[in-house]
């Protein structure tokens, strides 16, 4: 029958096209009923892990990782996902969408946050096949993946980081300022970007981008309420800070670009020595070498300014899509890449720090071995104790825009401080409260 | 069945089985999304939950949203600013290269250029140029003009912004006007220079008549091109969208809103459909526009002009 041999030639591409798309849908190991195996029994099945963009430097330590837990674990087969920095939360939100979150995936609290409210992350605390490693891990770390109002810590603590601040000794050294002296205040700050901006005639900034929400909280802003359902830097200390950038602007001590710039672009504007100071991280270091020889022998390195005593981390985690159909894997998997040993393992790798008990004791982080990355590596993880993760985990990326365009508005003279932090106060409640 | 009545079963549904996998992908890639974009515009849904219906709320806020203005404002003016040049210039350089002379083949080559180069590569290019230490500002300082804040100012950004979408469209409405200035008949224009016309009134009496249809299917191109534009401004103003977000365009406004973990689909869908039907209607005008010239005077190829005389 020609027509019905036709009418089967026609409908294969269809039915390929409708299977495609409700694969896009179903697949995945994050899939199913929500269900998912045990997380007590016995780890096996394959599982998916992904991080965030470190295959292009760490491959081979990832990929040692991995086969060293499957020799451990003969029922288990991990597959390695890396995805690149940029949009990394545009790409976990298309995955949790279509149910192919990953089962083992690298998280900082602010994105686990919406994944654990959606009930896509395991709460750790109350799995006791994982709650048990719990004493592994430094309280401060543990705590830190606690998220509020869901009771309970969502990820495993892997890496922690916290940022020196590097300044251009011969740009301070040009504007008569002492150059083994940075500022260690906002106001020691603000004056030596004073005496920059009028010594360089204007040529010279000291700062590349204009205040984030870290700022705030370096500065002693109280930036939420105790129990993280409103903001609330827009308190009269915030309003100072805001009022004192506003000055500086003014005055040129902020590059002409900073409403704009984004992380990336100040750290290249520091590369190319058009503004004094920036906020790093001992990473950075190997860059200035290789990149800006000139700069890398005028660099100076010293504390971020803080008034709270407490510097900011940034801390990485591991959660468990609490879908995975192989929770035992997952959960064994996660514990193994963050504990002691490979954590320590992974922080000798890169400049970055272990966030299991103990690890920061070992000599390798308090004793200055007279190199850069030694003095960098040690002052760093000085700063780690006592140090907090200033960015609330409920501040989206949506939140993060409304503040920094109305810093903007308020630099730009279009409104007061007052009036810019309570409109962006306003607008990240509203957003808060709509969930 | 009859053998009658299967051949004419058979010849009437062949052409729709032939049309099946187009009508099938067009279905899948385009209907059904539009079809759950309009669903989610009435909706509150989330990157990660499905929302509920909301009626109209999402429409309502965003005539509230002071963003969604400075967006509708930004876009608007693309479209306002950018299309007469994007209709007029590479008219004039298809011309300028239609030429048959040594060496006309490197322009035609070095104008497209920027069409096959990466949006990403040519917008960083143009914002070292455009940096306050960049190119361009070495060249003013030079001149003793002093340097212009091109990327810190909303609306020199912008413009420049509407710039580089120019320059980089440049080739590809180009290579369009040149195949329709193939088509015009060597004779008109021999014809027109026997009467006595100039270049100047060659161009406007005959070589404008003769792509006035190719001119309205560009300007219909690049009118909605420009109420999309996304990529030139995210690139040179950033994810804010410029000091204050005051560059934002609507389609900007529709990512930053709808994406990452916590986006708002549904109002992000709201947006989308507003540009949707925004640049529907300006593609109508533009055809009827069309239309309503196609009525009066004819174009070259044979055509009348108002007095009816024969062209």
């Amino acid at each position: 029958m020609p027509i019905r041999r036709g009418a089967l030639a026609a409908t294969v591409p269809l039915l390929v096209s409708a299977l495609t798309l409700t694969a896009c849908g179903s697949g995945g190991s994050g899939s199913g009923s929500g269900e998912g195996g045990g997380a007590d029994g016995k780890p096996e099945g394959d599982i998916t892990f992904q991080t965030w963009n470190l295959r292009s430097n760490f491959k081979d330590y990832f990929t040692g990782l991995v086969a060293e837990f499957e020799k451990a674990h003969p029922g288990v087969r991990v597959k390695w996902l890396d995805q690149p920095a940029d949009n990394y939360a545009d790409k976990l939100g298309a995955d949790a969408a279509a149910g192919t979150l990953p089962d083992v995936v690298n998280v900082s609290p602010d994105l686990s946050y919406p994944l654990a409210k959606a009930g896509l992350l395991m709460n750790l605390d109350k799995e006791a096949a994982a709650a048990k490693f719990k004493g592994e891990y430094t309280p401060e770390a543990w705590q830190g993946n606690v998220l509020p109002g869901l009771d309970g810590s969502y990820s495993f603590p892997w890496y922690l980081n916290t940022g020196p601040l590097f300044y251009n000794k011969a740009l301070f050294r040009q504007s008569g300022l002492d150059p083994e002296k940075p500022p260690k205040t906002y106001d020691e700050l603000f004056a030596a970007a004073r005496t920059i901006a009028e010594r360089s005639g204007g040529k010279t900034a000291t700062l590349g981008g204009t205040p984030a929400v870290e700022d705030f909280g370096r500065y002693g802003v109280k930036l939420m309420n105790d129990d993280a359902t409103r903001f609330t830097y827009n308190e009269p200390k915030g309003v100072e800070l805001l009022t004192a950038y506003k000055n500086l602007y003014e005055r040129g001590g902020l590059d002409p670009q900073a409403l704009t710039n984004t992380p990336d672009k100040t750290g290249q504007k520091f590369l190319e020595q058009k503004v004094a100071m920036n906020p790093g991280s001992a990473h950075d270091l190997e860059n200035f070498k290789k990149s800006a020889p000139g700069l890398y022998r005028n660099l100076g390195i010293t504390d971020a300014p803080n008034n709270t005593g407490k510097p900011n981390m940034y801390v990485m985690g591991l959660g468990i899509n609490s879908r995975s159909k192989h929770k035992a894997a997952a959960v064994a998997f996660a514990h193994f890449v963050t504990d002691r040993k490979n954590q320590e393992a992974f922080a000798h790798k890169v400049a970055v720090f272990p966030s299991t008990k103990g690890s920061l004791d070992d000599p390798y982080w308090t004793k200055d071995d007279g190199t850069d990355e030694g003095r960098v590596r040690v002052a760093s993880a000085k700063m780690l104790k006592g140090a907090v993760n200033y960015t609330p985990v409920v501040l989206s990326e949506e939140m993060k825009t409304v503040l920094k365009n109305e810093v903007a508005k308020a630099l730009q003279g279009k409104k007061s401080p007052r009036q810019a932090l309570d409109d962006a106060a306003a607008q990240s409640n509203k957003l808060l409260k709509q969930g | 069945m009859t053998g009658v009545k299967r051949v004419r079963t058979h010849r009437a549904a062949s052409p729709w089985l032939f049309l099946l996998p187009g009508l099938g992908t067009v279905a899948a890639f385009n209907l059904y999304p539009f079809l759950t974009t309009l669903h989610k515009a009435f909706t509150d849904a989330r990157t990660l939950t499905p929302g509920s219906w909301v009626g109209l709320r999402n429409f309502r806020e965003l005539l509230e949203d002071e963003q969604f203005w400075v967006a509708l404002r930004n876009s608007g003016l693309y479209v306002v600013l950018v299309v007469p040049f994007t209709v007029l210039l590479p008219l004039l350089l298809a011309l300028l290269v239609q030429k048959r002379i040594p060496g006309v083949a490197f322009f035609r080559s070095a104008f497209y250029t920027p069409v096959v180069a990466s949006v990403v590569v040519v917008a960083l290019i143009w914002e070292w140029m455009l940096d306050d230490r960049g190119l361009v500002n070495a060249i003013l300082r030079v001149l003793g003009a002093g340097s212009v804040s091109f990327l810190g100012d909303e609306w020199l950004l912008l413009f420049s912004a509407m710039a580089l979408t120019v320059w980089k469209g440049l080739g590809y409405y180009m290579i369009i006007y040149l195949a329709a200035l193939a088509n015009v008949p060597r004779e008109l224009h021999e014809a027109a220079a026997v009467d006595g016309a100039g270049p100047l009134r060659r161009f406007t009496a005959v070589t404008v008549p003769a792509v006035r249809s190719t001119m309205v299917l560009v300007g219909a191109l690049s009118s909605v091109a420009a109420f999309k534009v996304f990529s030139e401004v995210y690139l040179l103003a950033g994810p804010t969208g410029g000091p204050a977000g005051q560059d934002t365009t609507l389609v900007m406004l529709l990512q930053r809103t709808g994406t990452g973990l916590n986006g708002r689909v549904g109002y992000s869908s709201a947006i989308s459909l507003i540009v949707f039907a925004v640049a529907l209607v300006l593609m109508l005008l533009v055809l009827r526009a069309d239309r309503r010239d196609g009525q009066g005077p004819q174009d070259a190829r044979g055509g009348r002009d108002p007095k009816g005389r024969q062209a």
